[in-house]
C-alpha cells in the first residue's frame, strides 16, 4: 500500500467521493415510473440507503494499493476480516444488481462462452462473467487480494471462488461449517474455532496488519448490534398495515449484507428504523389497502421484484416477512463479543440454509403465526439447490399443518431466459383466486 | 472408371454424393429420410447413380455417415458426420479452420486442421434450442413456411429480442408477442438471433481460425447466416446445397481409402 | 465368466440378514468410513443409480436436480428399501445434503438416519483433528442402535480395506499397462460390485478375476473416464466396440475412492483419517483444481492415453464447475476432452454415441 494511495482513498471517502458522486447523480436524466396507486408513500430513507451503497461501489475504484481488498460470500463470518481492515465486495449482491438491472443474461453467457453450464448458478455465472469481460453496472470492481468463502449457505460458492482463485493465483480461505443435520456438537464448534486460529496468520500476511483482538470485538459488537436492528426493521411488518414490504427489504437487505460490522450499516438502520415507527404510529402501509398479507420464500427473483411488487399491489396483497430476509437478523443477533469467535461459530453455522429443513419448518411456522401471514408464495430457484431442495415437501407440509396456501414460482434469481411469463401469471392468477375464494 | 459414394443419413434429410476418381463430384441427391432409414438411403443412391448415369457396379467404394449410418448396409465403412463435415468442408473451401453445422436435430461446431482433420469439435446438448428443429416449431407457430423464415427476417427493420431458451417457453413466449401484435418479421429475427446465440457458445468453446465454412440444413436460411457472420465478423463459405457437405466428406473418404489401398 | 459375478443386490441383502445378521444400510455417495460399517456387522449398499424409472420423485424435487439424487429417493419411495435397516448420507453436495434432511425431517420413513460430514480442502490441522472426530461420533451414534463396536474388529476391517484397495489397485495397474483381458463393461461390471457386496465376499471375486485375466491384452486405443460413475453403461458397450480401452478412471465411484498403500498405525481410527487424506483429489472434497490435473496428467502419462471422456451426471454442480478449467488445462498439454452430459439410465443417444465415435476418430 503506498501512502500517496492510502491518501487518494481517504480523500475520496470524506470529501472528493461525495462530490464527484452528486455532480454524477445530477448529470443523469431520472426515468420517473408512473406512481402506482396501489402502493402508499415511498420510503424516505431509500435516498440515504443509495448514497450509502453507490458510495461503497464508487469507493472501491480507489482500493487497489490503498487497501486489502477481499471478496466475501454472503454468508461468511466477514466480522473476522473486518478486523483487519480488508474492503470488502459481495459478488452475490453485486450479482442481485446486475440481476436487478437486468444484465444477468448477458454476463452468464460470457461465463458460458468459457464454458460454464447453463445449469450452475447464475450468481457465479454473473461473477465469472464479470471476471471475463470486466462488464458491471457498478463501473468496475477492484481485483481482489484474498477470496474468503463459507460453505454454510452452499457448496456451490466454494466451487466458485476456487475456480476465481486459479484464475487469479490468489488465496482462498474457506470457513467450512459442518451441516447441522441434527446438532451441532462442541467437536463441530472447536473445529470452525480452530478454522478461526488458523486463518489468522493468513489474514495477518495478505492485509500486512497485526491481528488487533480488542478492534475485533468492537466489529462484532457492531455487527451484532445491526443485526438486532435489523430484526426490529423486519418486526415493524407485524403492524397492519404493514409499513414496508418484503420487496422494499429485498432492497435495503444491502447493507447488513456487505457492510456488517461497519458503524455506517448501523446507524442507517437506526434511520430506517425510525422512519418505519413514525409510519406505524401514524398507520401507513406499503399499501394503500392490505387485504392479505404474505410470505416470501428464498432469494428474490431480481429482474421481476419492480414488476410482481405492482402485480401483488394491485391485488391488495403486500409480503410482510421472508425467510430470506429473515436470514440476517435470526442468528447473527447472538454475536457474543465476550466470546467472539465460539459465537461466530455458533451464529454462522446455524443460519437457515446450513441448518436442518425440520428447522427450516419450525421457523416458517413461526414467522406465519408472528406475522399473521394468510398466503406464501415460494420461489423455486434453479441457481440454489440448498435453498431450493425440500420447497415441494415444505409447501405440502404447512398446508397439512397450518392450512397456508402457497404457490410455487418456478424461477431463478438472476437469469431471466429460465423464466416463463406466462406460466408464472397462470400460476399466481390461480393464487390470487384461491387465496380470496 | 471408377466412383465413390458417400451417403449421409440425417434426421430429416439423406444425403448422397458421387466421386470420380479424380475426386471431382460427379453428382449428388437429397431425399427426404422418412421413416425408414434404410429405404431412405437406397433411394438417395438410386437417385444420384441415374444423376451421374452410372451403374451400381461402378461404385467401387462407399462410406456411410449421419444417425442413420448404421442403417446402411451396403456401406463398406461407417463414419460420423463430424468427421465428415470436416473434410467435405475443407475440400471445398481449403481455408476453413472451423465449421459450423446447425441440421436438424443438433448441431455442432467443428475446428478443422491440415488435411480436414478434425482437431476439436462440440455438440449441442439434449434440448432442441440451437437446432432446425426450434425454428420449425416456431414456423408452425408462426404460421409461415421454414424455408421462407430467412428472407422474412431480412425485411424486418427492428427485431423482437425472445429471452427464454427453452423451445417450449420460448413457443409461449412467441404466442403472446403475437398477441401483442409483434411484427412476425421482426419476431423471427429475434428468434434467429436466438438460434445464433445459442450456437455462439460452441463456437467459443472450439474457437474461430481461419475461414469459417456453414453447414447443415439451417444454413440455407440467409437470416441465421447473417446474424452469424455479423457475431463472427467475417463471412462464412456455403456450398449451394449445404447439406450435402457430410455426404460429400464420406465420398471423400472412400476415395481416400481406395487411393491409400491401391 | 459368471464366477465373478455375486447375486443380485435384493437377493444378496435378505442372504446377508439370513445368514449373518448383519444390517444392511442404504448409503448415498460418496466418501464414507466403510471398514466402521462392516465392524459392526452392518453392509453398506450404496445407491448410485439404481435401475428405475423417475415418477414418485418428482413430487418432491424439481425438474433441476441430478439424478443421482432423484433414483436414490425414487428407490425409497417404492418401497424398496424396506430391506434397510438404516440410511447413511455423507456430506457430498448441496442435494445430498438436503435430500438427507427430506428422507429423515419430512418423509416420516421410520429407519434410522445417519449423516457424515467430511471436512472440506484445503486441508489443514484443524481438517485432520476433525475428521478424527467425525469418525469417533459416527461410531459412537452407531453404537446407539448397533452395540459396542470392537476396536480389534475394526482393526481387521481396516486391513481388509487396505487388502481390498490393493487387489483393486493391481487391476487398474494392469488394465493401464494392457495386460488385463477383460472389456471396459467387464472390469466395471465386476468392481463395481463392491457397491453392495461384503468384503468377505467381494475380495475373493476380485482375487480370482485378477488371477485369470492377467495376462497380454489387444492393443486398443487408450483413453480415460473421468466425472461421476460409468453410467449410461452403453458408453462402455460402445467403447468395446469402437475398440478403445479405458485404461485408466478418474470417477467418483471408483478410483477417486480407491485407498492409497497405508502407512502403519496403531490406531485404526488413525488410520482411516491417514488412508482418507491420502485418497485421490476430488470435487467433492474441494479438492484444488490442479491436484486434479496433477491427477489426470499423471494417469495419461502412464498408459499414453489422448484422450479424457468426462462422464458427468445432468445438474451435477461440483462436477461441472470445475469442467472449463480442467478441459483448457488439459488441452494446454496435449490431452483432448470429450463431455457426455446425460441422466443416468437414460442410455445412450444416437448423438451422444456420434460424439463418442466421433471423438476416438479425432484423437487416433
Amino acid at each position: 500500500m503506498t501512502f500517496f494511495k492510502e491518501l487518494r482513498f481517504n480523500f475520496m471517502k470524506d470529501l472528493g467521493g461525495p462530490a464527484l458522486m452528486s455532480i454524477s447523480r445530477k448529470g443523469r436524466k431520472r426515468r420517473h415510473r408512473a406512481p402506482n396507486p396501489h402502493f402508499g408513500p415511498a420510503l424516505k430513507s431509500a435516498t440515504r440507503l443509495k448514497e450509502i451503497m453507490t458510495r461503497h461501489y464508487f469507493l472501491s475504484r480507489y482500493t487497489e494499493g490503498a487497501k486489502p481488498v477481499a471478496w466475501v460470500t454472503s454468508g461468511a463470518p466477514v466480522e473476522l476480516l473486518r478486523a483487519f481492515d480488508f474492503y470488502t465486495i459481495y459478488p452475490e449482491n453485486h450479482g442481485a444488481l446486475c440481476g436487478a438491472k437486468k444484465l444477468g443474461p448477458e454476463l452468464c453467457a460470457v461465463a458460458e462462452e468459457h464454458g460454464y453450464h447453463r445449469d450452475l448458478c447464475s450468481y457465479a455465472r454473473i461473477d465469472l462473467g464479470h471476471y471475463f469481460s470486466g462488464k458491471s453496472p457498478a463501473g468496475r470492481l477492484p481485483k481482489p487480494d484474498l477470496l474468503f468463502a463459507s460453505n454454510n449457505i452452499c457448496q456451490t460458492v466454494v466451487y466458485w471462488y476456487r475456480a476465481l482463485a486459479h484464475y487469479w493465483d490468489i488465496p482462498l480461505i474457506l470457513f467450512d461449517t459442518p451441516y447441522n443435520f441434527e446438532e451441532i456438537n462442541d467437536s463441530d464448534v472447536s473445529y470452525m474455532v480452530q478454522q478461526f486460529e488458523e486463518m489468522i496468520p493468513v489474514l495477518e500476511q495478505v492485509s500486512g496488519q497485526p491481528f488487533k483482538y480488542r478492534n475485533f470485538q468492537e466489529v462484532v459488537r457492531i455487527a451484532r448490534d445491526t443485526s438486532l436492528a435489523w430484526g426490529e426493521v423486519l418486526a415493524t411488518m407485524k403492524a397492519r398495515p404493514a409499513p414496508m414490504s418484503i420487496f422494499d427489504a429485498f432492497v435495503h437487505l444491502a447493507p447488513i449484507v456487505s457492510l456488517r460490522g461497519l458503524p455506517v450499516a448501523l446507524e442507517y438502520y437506526q434511520t430506517l428504523l425510525k422512519e418505519l415507527k413514525e409510519r406505524v404510529d401514524r398507520g401507513t402501509g406499503a399499501l394503500k389497502d392490505e387485504r392479505k398479507r404474505l410470505m416470501w420464500d428464498n432469494i428474490a427473483i431480481w429482474y421481476k421484484v419492480r414488476d410482481l411488487a405492482d402485480l401483488f399491489a394491485e391485488q391488495g396483497m403486500n409480503f410482510v416477512t421472508a425467510t430470506y430476509t429473515n436470514a440476517w437478523t435470526e442468528t447473527i443477533r447472538y454475536l457474543d463479543d465476550q466470546r467472539p469467535m465460539e459465537s461466530m461459530a455458533r451464529v454462522y453455522s446455524l443460519v437457515i440454509l446450513n441448518n436442518n429443513l425440520n428447522h427450516r419448518l419450525k421457523l416458517m411456522e413461526r414467522l406465519i403465526n408472528e406475522f399473521e401471514v394468510d398466503g406464501l408464495v415460494i420461489h423455486s430457484a434453479r441457481s440454489c439447490k440448498p435453498y431450493s431442495v425440500g420447497q415441494y415437501d415444505m409447501k405440502r407440509l404447512l398446508m397439512e399443518r397450518l392450512g397456508v396456501l402457497s404457490v410455487i414460482i418456478e424461477a431463478d434469481i438472476t437469469d431471466f431466459r429460465v423464466y416463463s411469463e406466462e406460466q408464472t401469471r397462470t400460476r399466481l392468477e390461480a393464487f390470487f383466486e384461491a387465496i380470496d375464494a | 472408371m471408377d466412383y465413390f459414394a458417400g451417403i449421409d443419413v440425417g434426421a430429416l434429410s439423406t444425403d448422397a454424393v458421387i466421386l470420380t476418381a479424380g475426386s471431382e463430384v460427379a453428382a449428388y441427391s437429397i431425399v427426404e429420410t422418412g421413416a425408414n432409414s434404410t429405404d431412405a438411403a437406397e433411394e438417395a443412391l438410386a437417385g444420384v447413380l441415374a444423376e451421374a448415369e452410372i451403374v451400381r457396379s461402378q461404385i467401387k467404394r462407399i462410406v456411410a455417415t449421419g444417425y442413420g449410418r448404421v442403417s446402411v448396409p451396403f456401406a463398406d465403412k461407417r463414419v460420423t458426420e463430424i468427421s465428415c463435415h470436416a473434410l467435405g468442408a475443407y475440400h471445398l473451401f481449403p481455408d476453413t479452420g472451423t465449421v459450423i453445422d446447425i441440421g436438424g436435430q443438433d448441431s455442432k461446431v467443428i475446428q478443422v486442421g491440415e488435411g480436414g482433420k478434425v482437431l476439436n469439435f462440440t455438440m449441442n446438448d439434449k434440448c432442441a434450442a440451437g437446432t432446425g428443429r426450434f425454428l420449425e416449431v416456431m414456423a408452425n407457430k408462426l404460421q409461415v413456411a421454414l424455408d421462407e423464415m430467412g428472407e422474412l427476417s431480412l425485411r424486418a427493420g427492428r427485431e423482437v429480442p425472445i429471452s427464454s431458451v427453452c423451445t417450449v417457453f420460448a413457443e409461449s413466449e412467441v404466442v403472446s408477442l403475437v398477441a401483442q401484435n409483434h411484427p412476425t418479421e421482426e419476431i423471427i429475427r429475434g428468434l434467429h438471433r436466438s438460434i445464433v446465440n445459442r450456437v455462439w457458445n460452441m463456437v467459443k468453446a472450439v474457437g474461430v481460425n481461419g475461414g469459417v465454412a456453414m453447414t447443415g440444413g439451417v444454413a440455407k436460411n440467409r437470416g441465421v447466416v447473417a446474424l452469424m457472420e455479423e457475431k463472427l465478423g467475417q463471412s462464412v463459405h456455403l456450398h449451394e446445397e449445404p447439406q450435402v457437405v457430410g455426404a460429400l466428406g464420406a465420398a471423400l473418404l472412400a476415395w481416400r481409402a481406395s487411393q491409400s489401398a491401391g | 465368466m459368471t464366477q465373478f459375478y455375486g447375486p443380485s443386490r435384493k437377493r444378496y441383502i435378505r442372504q446377508q440378514k439370513q445368514t449373518h445378521g448383519r444390517h444392511p444400510f442404504g448409503v448415498f455417495p460418496a466418501h464414507y468410513p466403510r471398514e466402521i460399517l462392516w465392524a459392526m456387522n452392518v453392509l453398506p449398499v450404496e445407491i448410485w443409480d439404481p435401475p428405475l424409472e423417475v415418477s414418485h420423485a418428482n413430487a418432491h424435487l424439481q425438474p433441476y436436480i441430478c439424478s443421482v439424487v432423484k433414483l436414490g429417493l425414487e428407490l425409497i419411495l417404492q418401497g424398496q428399501c424396506d430391506d434397510l435397516d438404516g440410511f447413511l448420507f455423507p456430506h457430498t453436495c448441496d442435494s445430498i445434503q438436503n435430500l438427507a434432511s427430506i428422507v429423515y425431517d419430512y418423509l416420516d420413513i421410520k429407519k434410522p438416519c445417519y449423516f457424515f460430514y467430511h471436512p472440506k480442502a484445503p486441508y489443514r490441522s484443524s481438517s485432520r483433528q476433525y475428521y478424527l472426530e467425525q469418525l469417533q461420533t459416527l461410531a459412537s451414534r452407531l453404537e446407539k442402535q448397533l452395540g459396542p463396536l470392537d476396536l480389534s474388529e475394526l482393526k481387521q476391517r481396516v486391513q481388509q480395506g487396505e487388502r481390498l484397495a490393493y487387489v483393486l489397485r493391481e487391476l487398474y495397474t494392469l488394465r493401464a499397462r494392457g495386460e488385463l483381458c477383460a472389456s471396459n463393461t467387464e472390469f466395471y461390471r465386476v468392481i463395481r460390485q463392491g457397491e453392495y457386496l461384503h468384503p468377505d465376499d467381494f475380495l475373493p471375486i476380485l482375487e480370482g478375476f485378477l488371477a485369470d485375466r492377467k495376462g497380454q491384452a489387444d492393443r486398443l486405443c487408450p483413453i480415460i473416464l473421468s466425472g461421476i460413475l460409468p453410467n449410461p453403461q452403453e458408453i462402455l458397450h460402445l467403447l468395446d466396440n469402437l475398440e478403445a480401452r479405458v485404461a485408466e478412471d478418474d470417477l467418483l465411484n471408483c478410483s477417486r475412492r480407491l485407498l492409497q498403500p497405508p502407512v502403519a498405525r496403531e490406531d485404526p481410527f488413525e488410520a482411516l483419517a491417514e488412508n482418507y487424506f491420502a485418497m485421490p483429489p476430488c470435487t467433492t472434497k474441494d479438492s484444488p483444481l490442479m491436484e486434479r490435473v496433477g491427477f489426470l496428467l499423471q494417469k495419461a502419462a502412464h498408459t499414453d492415453a489422448r484422450g479424457v471422456i468426462f462422464c458427468m451426471v445432468k445438474f451435477c454442480e461440483p462436477e461441472f464447475f470445475d469442467l472449463p478449467q480442467m478441459v483448457e488445462e488439459l488441452k494446454e498439454k496435449g490431452l483432448a476432452s470429450l463431455v457426455v452430459d446425460s441422466e443416468l439410465n437414460q442410455g445412450l443417444s444416437g448423438q451422444l454415441a456420434t460424439r463418442v465415435e466421433a471423438f476416438l476418430e479425432m484423437i487416433r
